[in-house]
């Protein structure tokens, strides 16, 4: 990645924060998953906080002698992904609340025209011992990865590194016709039933 | 006027759709809507801005619908407490497309020189817009996905002066369509060859 100023480099975090915590929202009322859901009110919190420092900085930058028209769009940007960061937090909020989710919500996530799957990594996949950035996944299933479960330890928004194992539990969004191939080549589909939290 | 001004307070009228026909297109809507508003201010588009509008009013007209169909369909106390629950998402997509809304106004500010695309351009996931090479016929959109990449999303088709959103992966593209296209870095380069490769 190129070199960037300090307040687009974490805007750019805050970005992919609030687009992970949406994705983790569904998570976790597809698999009923409280787990996920309180992640994603941790992610708010944080957001907020940096929701702060971030408009700080794009204020500072005027004291500085720089735009106020650019401070001003950085800010109203901030607000809006904001925005989308606490509506993620709106829809953990029904699970968070043990509200029983209407199976119609099940049936929506999946026709959509981005789904969520989630897979467990088998002993003999070809996904064993790779790197994110080795599988590739956006390109071979256009799977996006929001979350690796391994053992009792989740990995939220799991970067390029991140080498899966056989064992891991992986929770992707991506188009619906590629999801039992995306299942196929991991192993076998996650079955919710025994969640251990 | 614009359409969405024209659009912005029509009437809301109760249509026979399922909660899961509506909650599943408020939901495609939500995520659409701010990679398109991520597009409008890349290249500096009023008129994806304005698709942007549109969806955001659909949007507003969905959930009313949703609103109906909730409402007519709950008989007991458990449908109530579980309906409750899709009303709350359903908000929240609601809330999304808002937020679409609010990026696409930074469009409105008196900046001489973009500054976000600086931002929007980095990241893992990028939006560009590529140009239809003149010779090229008949590549429908799903072959883009096939040949090129399953990561790519072909977000918008403007042919001429006509833009068609979130287009039909069975939709055929034309010589000197310009297309507005989601993905990774390295898909577009490739789908950019491809594209000249097949004209």
């Amino acid at each position: 990645m190129k070199e960037l100023r300090e307040i687009d480099r974490r805007l750019l975090e805050f970005k992919e924060s609030a687009e992970l915590m949406v994705d983790l929202a569904y998570s976790s009322l597809l698999y009923d998953n409280r787990v996920i859901a309180r992640e994603v009110d941790v992610l708010e919190t944080i957001m907020d906080r940096e929701q702060n420092a971030l408009e700080r900085l794009a204020v500072e930058e005027v004291r500085e002698g720089g735009s106020v028209d650019r401070a001003l769009v950085y800010i109203r940007l901030i607000n809006a992904l904001e925005t989308i960061g606490d509506a993620a937090r709106e829809i953990a909020d029904v699970e968070l609340r043990d509200m029983d989710v209407h199976p119609v919500f099940q049936m929506s996530v999946k026709d959509s025209e981005r789904t969520i799957t989630a897979a467990i990594i088998s002993p003999t996949s070809g996904f064993r011992e790779k790197t994110l950035k080795e599988l590739d996944l956006p390109k071979e299933y256009g799977m996006w990865v929001i979350a690796v479960k391994r053992g009792k330890r989740w990995i939220y928004g799991p970067g390029a590194d991140v080498k899966i194992m056989a064992g891991d539990w992986v929770i992707a969004s991506g188009p619906p016709d590629m999801e039992d191939e995306f299942v196929e080549a991991a192993g076998r589909k996650v079955e919710w039933d025994t969640e251990d939290e | 006027m614009k359409l969405w001004k024209k659009k912005e307070f029509e009437e809301v009228e109760y249509e026979p759709r399922s909660v899961r026909e509506t909650l599943t297109e408020m939901k495609d809507i939500s995520e659409v809507i701010v990679d398109l508003a991520y597009a409008a201010v890349l290249f500096n588009s009023g008129e994806i801005a304005e698709e942007v509008r549109l969806l955001e009013v659909e949007m507003d007209k969905l959930k009313y619908q949703l609103q109906m169909t909730v409402m007519l369909g709950t008989r007991t106390t458990e449908d109530a407490e579980q309906l409750s629950g899709v009303l709350q998402v359903a908000n929240a997509t609601e809330h999304i497309s808002n937020a679409a809304g609010d990026i696409v106004s930074l469009l409105k500010t008196h900046m001489k020189a973009p500054i976000l695309p600086s931002v929007l351009k980095e990241g893992d996931e990028i939006i560009s817009f590529i140009r239809v090479p003149e010779a090229l016929k008949g590549v429908r959109i799903e072959e883009l996905y096939d040949s090129v990449s399953a990561g790519l999303r072909v977000l918008a088709v403007k042919r001429g002066k006509r833009w068609f959103y979130d287009p039909d992966d069975e939709m055929p593209l034309r010589g000197n369509d310009r297309i507005v296209v989601s993905g990774i870095d390295e898909d577009l380069a490739e789908l950019k060859k491809y594209l000249g490769g097949r004209a």
